[in-house]
């Protein structure tokens, strides 16, 4: 209540004197000036009096019977209710003894009869002013004490205070309710000691030390505490020194338990892995699927060696079978039979590989080499197909760095859907496939046909799973693609040439870092 | 009739492939002559070819199945073994539909393969019998002089000299004189034989 009205309203003086006279004298000095005033003419009528208005003035007469003006003042200052009035004591008493008694028993002021009224009005206007305000700051005192504490009792995180020791000093419920026992019983233990099992080996490394002992703030994440009941916990905290100016006075601990925190990031990564392993899966499955397309060419591709091989064999048998067998014909013959032997496992060796089941991982690639093997892998379908593939990668295109199995299985499907919309259009024009370098350090690879092209609205649901123009198509082909591309860090898309109709796909991938050491993730943003 | 020198001609892509069946077809004593596809043997063809083709069916460019449809339209009789890959069945059908003799799949055995080239040798040396036996007969029927050429055709029909000598208004006995000069032209006695003979090259007659 701060109502600032005329100065003296809702102040209440308390009048004690066995004297009536005394009474009225002082009744008649203050009655006009604003004041509520009690009357009282005997010291247990004056407690009761003020027990129950609290008067913040009380003008006290030392010498009375029954009850002295001392023993008033001596109960008044020791009920809650009226410790804080301001006593006064009024007597003809005018030695240095009996003032000294009254200011030890807590009285305010002294005032000596005969009492002047003006020195009467302006001590009582002045007492009644401090004590006002004084229990004005005490009410104030007594609001921000409940909001700092409704504060720090609603807040989740523990709060601790320590002393530079770590004793603790101030609990939070929350810290109760992390710690498992009473606020009671966590003021006055040491933090060290009671969260930490290794607080006795080494106390220095310890979480929170440095910020109690050198006032260093910490901040530190999946530390283990102990509760009061010796159970652990994982926990993050953060701890700042309790600084008053330069001196330092302990710190201050939030913290909190990360139990559920850290099994949602585990949930998480368990839940990204199976995403990746999935979509090697799929990347998996995508190739089989590839590979069982290509049956008939690659089983004529291996077919061509191993009939060479029995032709050239059947030659050679024929020649030993003469009386003087030219030998040079024969080694001849039999370097053909071993280059053709090469041949077929450098056919397997290729399927084998794209067909290889988890991905090896990111390598630096020569792109012209793995173009060139993707290439010759490519023309088991070009023989089917009859169509050609022209490769031009410049000599300045850079390395890169990718999953050589991945990238080849994108090359490759870019390439036999060319070869595909070459061969429907009834085209004669080869794919050109094409690699440059690229202003954002990546290197763009591009498959360009001349075939029958892509629908109008192609664009929007090309890259989609399940989408497809093809009678026989599962519709993971590009899908599939896409998730390979951007986990190398790359992107890939689709381009209406302006020339020559057809179709153009791209993809990029990111040009290896100059020392294979300092091999950081690096990606082709769009551009 | 001339003796005809049979070759094997190889048409294949696949330059190991064909250099070893080149090899092999060599040492087994037999003429070979190779092209590395199928437009370069088109351009070297004749009708003066004798053997078989042994033909690969699957090849960049013109196709096995492309060539044969090309030599059929110039009436080739050489016969072919289509060779083919895993797979590749329904085609050699639709070549065999197309008057291949053979086909054989890649990996094959020698001796099959060697089996089918004989066979289609032997083939080609029928045909070019029959064929040169037309060509003789053809030969014959132009030797005869318009006259006799209508009478055979009454002759054929099953005419009779009378009904003949009234329908062309001549003697019975000049009847008799044009038969016996067609029968001797012809090289036959009989007349079921001349027949025969006659609608044999039918459809080769009326071509020209």
């Amino acid at each position: 209540m701060t109502a600032a009205v005329s100065e003296n309203s809702e102040v209440t003086v308390l009048l004690v004197d066995d004297n009536p006279q005394n009474l009225k004298v002082l009744y008649e000095t203050l009655k006009d000036k604003g004041y509520r005033l009690l009357i009282a003419n005997e010291g247990e009528k004056a407690l009761d009096l003020a027990h129950r208005h609290q008067p913040e003035v009380v003008l006290l007469d030392i010498m009375m019977p029954e009850m002295d003006g001392y023993e008033v003042c001596e109960r008044l200052k020791a009920d809650p209710e009226t410790a804080d009035c301001a006593v006064v004591f009024l007597s003809a008493l005018d030695d240095l003894e009996a003032k000294v008694k009254g200011f030890a028993l807590g009285g305010a002021d002294y005032i000596s009869k005969p009492f002047q009224s003006q020195e009467v009005i302006a001590r009582v206007k002045t007492h009644a002013r401090v004590i006002r305000l004084e229990r004005e700051l005490q009410a104030r005192n007594r609001e921000l004490q409940s909001d700092q504490a409704r504060i720090l009792n609603s807040i989740s995180e523990g709060i601790y205070g320590l002393d530079e020791n770590g004793t603790i000093e101030f609990a939070n419920p929350a810290a109760a309710v992390i710690m498992r026992c009473p606020v009671e019983d966590l003021i006055g233990r040491n933090f060290f000691e009671t969260h930490f099992s290794t607080a006795a080996q080494c106390p220095d490394g310890l979480p929170v030390n440095a910020t109690c002992r050198q006032g260093v703030a910490e901040n530190q994440r999946d530390i283990r505490m102990l509760r009061a009941d010796d159970t652990g916990f994982p926990a993050e905290y953060r701890s700042a020194p309790k600084l008053d100016g330069e001196e330092l006075h302990g710190a201050v601990v939030v913290f909190r338990d990360i139990t559920a925190e850290l099994e949602g990031e585990r949930a998480l990564e368990e839940a990204r892995e199976l995403v990746q392993e999935q979509r090697d899966q799929l990347a998996h499955t995508s190739r089989l699927t590839t590979m069982g397309e290509m049956a008939a060419g690659v089983a004529h591709e291996v077919n061509q060696p191993l009939t060479a091989i029995a032709n050239y064999a059947r030659v050679s048998k024929r020649m030993m079978a003469v009386e003087n067998p030219n030998l040079t014909l024969l080694q001849e013959t039999l370097d053909k039979i071993e280059a053709q032997s090469h041949r077929a496992s450098e056919i397997i060796r290729r399927i084998r590989r794209f067909m290889k089941k988890p991905a090896t991982g990111k390598e630096v690639l020569s792109v012209s080499s793995l173009l060139e093997d993707t290439r010759q892998f490519a023309e088991v379908d070009a023989r089917n197909n009859d169509g050609a593939i022209e490769l031009i990668v410049p000599e300045d295109v850079p390395d890169i760095l990718a999953d050589p199995v991945q990238v080849q299985q994108v090359a490759l499907n870019l390439i036999r859907n060319a070869l595909e919309a070459t061969r429907t259009a009834e085209s004669d024009l080869p794919v050109e496939v094409t690699a440059q370098v690229t202003e954002g350090s990546c290197v763009r690879i591009e498959v360009r046909d001349y075939g029958v092209g892509l629908a109008e609205d192609a664009e929007e649901k090309l890259f989609l799973p399940f989408y497809t123009t093809k009678d026989e198509g599962m519709g993971i082909g590009l899908s599939t693609c896409r998730s390979l591309i951007q986990a190398q860090g790359g992107e890939i898309g689709f381009e209406r040439p302006e020339d020559g109709g057809g179709a153009r796909f791209f993809f990029t991938l990111p040009v290896a870092a100059p020392s294979p050491s300092t091999s950081d993730e690096s990606s082709c943003g769009a551009v | 009739m001339t003796d005809i020198q049979q070759t094997v001609y190889v048409v294949e892509d696949d330059e190991a492939v064909r250099d070893s069946l080149e090899l092999l077809l060599k040492s087994d004593g037999k003429p070979v002559k190779t092209y590395e596809n199928a437009a370069v043997f088109l351009k070297e063809y004749s009708e003066k070819m004798a053997g078989c083709i042994v033909l690969d069916i699957r090849m960049p460019g013109m196709d096995g199945m492309e060539l044969q449809k090309k030599l059929n339209d110039k009436h080739s009789i050489l016969p072919i073994i289509f060779v083919t890959g895993h797979g590749d069945v329904p085609m050699a059908v639709d070549a065999m539909k197309e008057g291949a003799v053979d086909f054989i799949q890649k990996p094959y055995r020698e001796e099959a393969l060697l089996e089918k080239i004989e066979a289609a040798l032997e083939q080609d040396l029928e045909q070019r019998k029959t064929l040169d036996e037309k060509q003789e007969i053809i030969r014959r029927v132009k030797s005869l002089t318009p006259r006799e050429h209508e009478i055979m055709d009454r002759m054929i029909e099953g005419q009779a000299n009378k009904v003949i000598a009234i329908e062309l208004e001549i003697s019975q006995r000049t009847v008799e004189i044009h038969r016996s000069r067609v029968m001797h032209k012809m090289g036959t006695h009989s007349l079921a034989h001349l027949v025969r003979m006659v609608l044999s090259v039918k459809n080769l007659i009326d071509a020209r």
